[in-house]
């Protein structure tokens, strides 16, 4: 065997070895998904979330809402906000140091006036210009921040020093929540009584094409482009599958930055959001989480599975290489924050099983993906067609397509947000053309997160977004 | 290894691989037939419970204008009910049916719901939830003893009362939740046993329960004694929501539980039942607890304090907690005629922070 066959061979059962163990992972991800999609559906069917929404004994919470530049939407993303569902709420809008006139028409359409505000600074944050309230008492819920830009962490800094309550929910302004979606998100904090909740997420589902009255979701519809579809699918994926088999396994390291609820005292006591890095949201949850291991205390990271929060999905190719470049970064800089835990008993189930498959299936992922790909395509050209290689392959990509089956199949059978024959039809197409459209790019943004790491590129990255009024009904 | 096994093993692998590929698109058709199955079913699922509706909207109509009802009407009625008993074998209707009655019965009341309730008796439903009762799942036992709740079938009360101390959270939530709904403030005597948490949500269910129920006299002072410091909890909100200042001594007497989660309950308790000794009791027991419960304290004094806890007070200003300094100062400010006097004095030869937040009190003050 000369030893281009031997590299050939090590290379070729390498990837085959690693594709095996993912799919492994794979198999035990949809069956404790199924467990526990199925044990929450139960539990919700004869749960009255009314009693909350009435309670005067239902836990305060503030809504944390950074704002840059939102001007021509903010207006009626706030009072989107303010019309939620529950009784002990508060409103917080962080302008980060916008430059464009947020701040003003905030001021005009809520009649706000600079109010003497003693700001508890126990977290350190960029200095705050002034803390606005309203002088009408329909708005007595909402208090304005407005500070020197400092980055989304920074400015849910500021947020979480201002909230009066024991619990806040952060969000990004411009997603769309359903109506209930704090009392659903206040369950968990409520419904534990052996370890303490620490920090709950909820399903982010994508808005493109859906209709939207008044800051309300009116009626959900596929989205009509293609890479829009395609996220659809790989949110219903990330977020119904993955998300729900960790919180089976208590070993959940992420809650979308888009939509999450924290137990304050924990965050301050942690530190708070990290403003040096770019995937904060998740950085958070994993110090969170090493903070109580590290206490020794019982705790729990829980996720709802309901679609709670609607958000606007990257149409092109540009953004949505931001996007994935910026969420890499984020990866990397947390995983390398935490080092200490990787394989490290001391953390149950947070170092030897949840910090590895971070590491090995979504940091490596993409990277093993991109130098295989490069590598049988020099042994092709330099050689000759590895037809071994190519099956394995083909065996990877119908793998791909078959989990993205089984998640819409999970979709159908629990939440069925698409009631259209043709909507599923499309998501099966979704799935078919992943793998060639989609998925390449998505590989070729995170390889370029990881240079754009290595040469200090800490950019957020511009995420425009053409916001929901083209989708409002008439 | 020699070359001819290396050369066999690669293509025995060869095989596995290409069968697998196969099993993979084998699979995804399974899935997709399945998806389609099921969507289907769910089509004609929803045909039949169209025509099921004509059925539950009868019933409901009926029960609803129950005073309009003549000899005619009743006729209907009765072959409606005939005609609904008959699909009762089927576990769909039965499911369908079920629900219906249920979310009626959540929003109507007096007559109208009687009338519910007899249908659903008359059509034997209640047999079907009373056999749930004995199933393996957890869940099918707690639907059931919810349905009865709703359906106000105080008759099976005793053997709800059984499922009380459930080792499942959802059972025993679901029967504790019963015996409130049919006995009031004396169904709350399954506090006397239960040996599980009650959980912060359990608690406002059953708060929200009792809410609808005339303010009792009960005697709630022997669960302040309780070994389960949740249900010492739960006491102190029930005294606290019905301003049972008779306990105002027992409440007080809860500041030296062990467990600071029952000492913050009492603390908040204090703020709506206290008497003049109260803001007495929070200083003797303020260096004792950690700063959660020192903040809870510090607001409660805002209700609570008077001239004479000015020093403490002023005390409070220098330590290192902001939060605890700003509601010391609301507390100074609301303590006296002279508070704010006081602290706009204080403030002039402290540190910058007491500036700040003397300006915050003002313009609540304006607010």
């Amino acid at each position: 065997m000369s030893w281009q066959t031997f590299i050939l061979h090590l290379f070729t059962y390498g990837i085959l070895l690693y594709s095996i163990i993912l799919l492994a992972c794979y198999l035990l991800i949809g069956t404790f998904s199924i467990m526990e999609t199925r044990s929450y559906l139960h539990k919700n069917s004869f749960t009255d979330y009314r009693v909350l929404a009435s309670s005067t004994e239902a836990p305060s919470m503030s809504i944390l809402a950074p704002a840059y530049n939102e001007g021509p939407t903010i207006i009626e993303n706030v009072r989107s906000l303010l019309s939620l569902h529950y009784h002990n709420l508060e409103v917080i809008i962080i302008n980060d140091g916008s430059k464009d006139d947020s701040l003003e028409r905030l001021i005009e359409a809520y009649s706000l006036y600079k109010a003497d505000f003693f700001v508890n600074q126990r977290l350190k944050t960029k200095p705050v210009r002034g803390v606005y309230r309203s002088s009408n008492p329909v708005y007595r819920k909402l208090i304005v921040v407005d500070k020197e830009n400092g980055g989304k962490a920074d400015a849910l800094n500021v947020g979480v020093n201002i909230a009066r309550s024991d619990y806040f929910v952060c969000i990004d302004v411009d997603c769309v929540l359903e109506q209930d979606a704090l009392l659903k998100l206040a369950k968990p904090f409520l419904e534990s009584t052996r370890q303490r909740v620490i920090a709950a997420g909820g399903v982010v589902r994508i808005a493109n094409s859906c209709e939207i009255e008044g800051g309300r979701l009116v009626k959900v519809n596929l989205p009509k482009q293609l890479l829009p579809r395609i996220q659809t699918l790989e949110y219903i994926r990330a977020f119904l599958l993955s998300r729900m088999a960790w919180t089976k396994l208590n070993g959940l390291l992420l809650i979308s930055g888009a939509f999450g609820a924290f137990d304050r005292e924990i965050v301050i006591d942690c530190g708070g959001y990290n403003p040096k890095t770019v995937g904060e949201d998740m950085e958070l949850v994993v110090r969170m989480r090493r903070h109580m291991e590290e206490l020794g205390e019982p705790y729990k990271v829980a996720f709802i599975p309901d679609p709670l929060c609607w958000t606007e999905a990257p149409s092109t190719y540009r953004i949505l290489g931001r996007q994935r470049n910026r969420w890499t970064r984020g990866t990397i800089e947390t995983l390398r924050s935490h080092k200490k835990m990787f394989f490290n008993p001391s953390y149950g189930i947070l170092g030897m099983l949840s910090y590895p498959y971070w590491f090995f299936f979504e940091f490596l992922a993409p990277i093993i993906e991109f130098f295989g790909i490069l590598g049988l395509i020099y042994y092709c050209f330099e050689y000759a067609v590895n037809w071994q290689a190519v099956s394995i392959m083909i065996g990877v990509i119908c793998l791909g397509i078959l989990y993205s089956i089984f998640a819409i199949l999970m979709e159908v059978l629990t939440y069925h947000q698409y009631k259209q024959k043709k909507e599923i039809l499309h998501l099966v197409l979704a799935a078919i053309l992943e793998p060639f459209v989609f998925h390449p790019f998505v590989v070729w943004s995170a390889v370029a997160g990881n240079f754009d790491l290595m040469r200090k590129n800490n950019s957020w990255g511009e995420m425009t977004r053409q916001g929901f009024t083209a989708n409002k009904k008439n | 290894m020699t070359g001819r096994s290396v050369t066999y093993l690669l293509s025995i692998s060869w095989q596995i691989q290409n069968i697998a590929v196969a099993a993979v698109v084998v699979l995804m058709v399974c899935l997709l037939t399945f998806m389609l199955m099921y969507m289907l079913g769910q089509s004609l699922q929803e045909r039949k419970k169209h025509k099921w509706r004509m059925i539950s909207d009868m019933l409901i109509n009926k029960a609803i204008f129950y005073e309009e009802r003549d000899e005619i009407e009743d006729q209907i009625l009765e072959s409606v009910l005939e005609a609904a008993k008959k699909l009762t074998g089927n576990k769909h209707f039965r499911k369908f049916i079920t629900g219906e009655l249920i979310s009626a019965k959540k929003n109507i009341s007096g007559a109208s719901s009687d009338s519910l309730k007899q249908f659903y008796l008359q059509l034997g439903l209640e047999q079907y939830a009373l056999r749930n009762l004995d199933s393996r799942q957890w869940y099918v036992k707690a639907q059931a003893i919810q349905e009865l709740t709703i359906m106000d079938t105080d008759e099976f009360i005793d053997q709800l009362q059984a499922f009380t101390d459930d080792k499942n959270e959802y059972v025993r939530m679901e029967a504790q939740a019963a015996m409130v709904q049919f006995k009031g403030f004396e169904g709350l005597d399954f506090l006397d046993a239960i040996t599980y948490p009650l959980s912060n949500w359990q608690q406002i269910k059953l708060l929200q329960l009792l809410s609808a129920r005339p303010p009792s006299n009960i005697g709630m002072d022997k669960w302040f004694s309780s070994q389960n410091p949740t249900v010492v909890i739960f006491a102190l909100k029930l005294a606290r929501n019905y301003h049972r200042f008779e306990l105002h001594d027992a409440i007080a007497s809860c500041l030296d539980h062990d467990d600071a989660d029952v000492r913050l309950e009492a603390i908040r308790c204090l703020n709506e039942i206290y008497t003049d000794e109260t803001s007495d009791h929070l200083i003797a027991h303020f260096l004792r607890e950690g700063l959660r419960n020192q903040v809870a304290m510090a607001k409660v004094m805002q209700t609570v304090g008077t001239k004479r806890d000015e020093l403490f007070l002023f005390d409070l200003l220098t330590y290192d907690s902001d939060e605890l300094k700003l509601h010391a100062a609301r507390a100074l400010v609301n303590a006296s005629k002279d508070g704010l006097i006081s602290l706009e004095k204080f403030s002039k030869q402290s540190e910058e922070a007491i500036a700040r937040i003397l300006m915050h009190i003002k313009a609540e003050k304006v607010a």
